[in-house]
């Protein structure tokens, strides 16, 4: 079995428990976009699988193996990648050596510059020097040249015009066609449940809405009131 | 002066060591190691002990002191790395200097407080210029401290073991994230300065005040000269060292300036600090 398995995973910080009981699994090829008010707990249950935070009750499952107490690293070995919130650039790297870093072959390299051309033509500046888009697409680039089995990305469109993220969302379409399981995280409500097959909505901690994505975009009404909590 | 400065060169090219050092702890690692030169010190008395009292041949016992200051030094990261690993950069030194009092306190109640009968390593005259003699330690010393920031610098920008180091060192979570072992980097990291520190002060401790507290303290002098890098650039770490080394025997020559030799550091790192934030003071005082 290849899914990535969320079984009803409660996260804690500081006080209280930002995220209750969540339970989701993601298919190999298949998008599902998680969205949510501010502060509804989507970082926090990104983090939670990936290891960045532990979970305080429940299980995360890479395939078949158990990984909830598993480093992040070793999630990582498993095919787990997480593009966190911010831009996570290595700002004194360049951008080749950003994707040297989770490139095995030089193969590798060339063919994910080649989806990327305007990093193509920068790929000894630093990544420092690169503007907004041009770094969330290293960051991104970075992602893909590791060849995750399953992505976690966290809102990738913060501080970008809509533009540049329209440009980015294709990307990520593509890499599902390869065969990821992608989880979305993202402010743009509607552009993301427009890639996704599969989506979540969470509100204060709790999953409000849990199904097709389509649906979600066809029922606004549904939408509304899974943002509120209803 | 000339032959005062050439005889601060064997204590300039350690502090230069010890400076390298010191910045790549501090880049990579995020530690100001205040034990640097105390985990040398104690590899080195190790050796000296080993040589007395077992009879072990002078290089063996340096070998075995040299692997017990790396070991020591590992270990120590090995610490910081697991109870540490998320706490900021002035928690993780402060814990080097409880490890430097540990040490100087250890090596007192081991070897006595008396200065050490060490063996030199590398005895004699290397050549002379001008009739002033330049010891085998000395040019030992300096050609070391430029290789070894030479081939820190090409690991850390031509292999791939020195960009996940870079990664590391930019962003640890992230660089986790993506599968770079942040803990046996460290400890790999730790290991190697230990090292070298040790290495070095093997060589030129049997030509020096050679007592524990002395060798110990040997990381002001350096965190002078890293300093003059902003613990960042291993280039003028070398050069601060080297300078610093060669203006203190320089100034030890004169005999109504040769007390200053000691307070060279401080006035030094005094000076930098001031420099580096005059445009702060400046930018408040509008
Ligand atoms: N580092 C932290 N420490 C304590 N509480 C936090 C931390 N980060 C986020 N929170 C809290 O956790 C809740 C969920 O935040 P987050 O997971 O960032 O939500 P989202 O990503 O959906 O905006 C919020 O109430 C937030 O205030
Ligand atoms: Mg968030």
């Amino acid at each position: 079995m290849s899914a990535l398995q969320v079984k009803d995973v409660t996260v804690t910080r500081g006080a209280g428990a930002v995220i209750r009981d969540v339970a989701f699994s993601l298919e190999p090829g298949r998008i599902t976009a998680l969205v949510g008010p501010n502060g509804a707990g989507k970082t926090s249950l990104l983090e939670a699988i990936s290891g960045v935070i532990p979970a305080a009750s429940g299980s995360v499952h890479i395939g078949d193996t158990e990984v909830t107490k598993h480093s992040r690293v070793a999630r990582a070995k498993l095919g787990l990648a997480h593009i966190e919130q911010g831009r996570a650039v290595f700002p004194g790297l360049t951008v080749m050596e950003n994707l040297k870093l989770t490139a095995r072959t030089w193969p590798r390299v060339e063919e994910v510059l080649a989806l990327f051309p305007e990093l193509d033509k920068r790929r000894n500046s630093p990544t420092a020097l690169l503007s907004g888009g041009e770094q969330q697409m290293v960051v991104l680039a970075r992602a893909f040249a590791a060849r995750p089995k399953f992505l976690l990305i966290d809102e990738m469109s913060l501080g970008l015009a809509p533009v540049v993220f329209t440009r980015l969302l294709p990307m990520v379409t593509r890499f599902a066609e390869e065969g990821a399981a992608i989880l979305l995280v993202e402010q743009f409500t509607h552009l993301a449940l427009g890639v996704s097959q599969d989506a979540i909505v969470v509100s204060s901690g709790k999953v409000t809405y849990q199904g097709s994505a389509q649906d979600l975009l066809n029922s606004p009404e549904t939408l509304h009131s899974a943002y509120l909590g209803e | 002066m000339l032959q005062g400065a050439l005889a601060g060169l064997a204590a300039g090219g350690l502090y230069a060591v010890l400076a390298v050092c010191l910045t790549l702890m501090s880049r990579l690692v995020r530690v100001v190691n205040f034990s640097q030169s105390a985990t040398g010190m104690f590899g080195c008395y190790v050796a000296v002990w080993l040589s007395i009292h077992i009879g072990l041949p002078t290089w063996a016992a340096a070998v075995v002191g040299i692997v017990l200051g790396s070991a020591l030094s590992a270990l120590l990261g090995w610490i910081i790395s697991t109870w540490l690993a998320e706490a900021d950069i002035g928690t993780r030194s402060a814990v080097t200097v409880a490890v430097l009092l540990l040490l100087i306190s250890l090596s007192f109640i081991l070897f006595g407080n008396k200065p050490q009968p060490f063996h030199p390593l590398l005895p004699g005259p290397a050549f002379s210029v001008n009739g002033v003699v330049v010891s085998q330690v000395t040019v030992v010393t300096v050609v070391l401290s430029v290789l070894i920031a030479l081939g820190c610098r090409a690991l850390l920008t031509k292999t791939s073991f020195g960009l996940e180091l870079r990664a590391l060192s930019e962003r640890p979570t992230t660089a986790e994230l993506m599968g770079i072992p942040a803990k046996p980097l460290a400890v790999a990291v730790w290991a190697a300065t230990g090292l070298l520190s040790t290495l070095v002060i093997t060589i030129v401790a049997p030509s020096q005040s050679n007592d524990a507290t002395s060798l110990s303290m040997l990381v002001v002098p350096a965190s002078a000269a890293a300093l003059l890098g902003g613990f960042r650039r291993l280039d003028l770490a070398v050069v601060g060292g080297l300078v610093l080394g060669m203006a203190q025997g320089a100034v030890a020559q004169v005999d109504s300036l040769s007390v200053v030799r000691y307070f060279l550091p401080f006035l030094v790192i005094v000076g930098l600090l001031l420099w580096s934030q005059r445009k702060e003071v400046w930018d408040v005082a509008r």
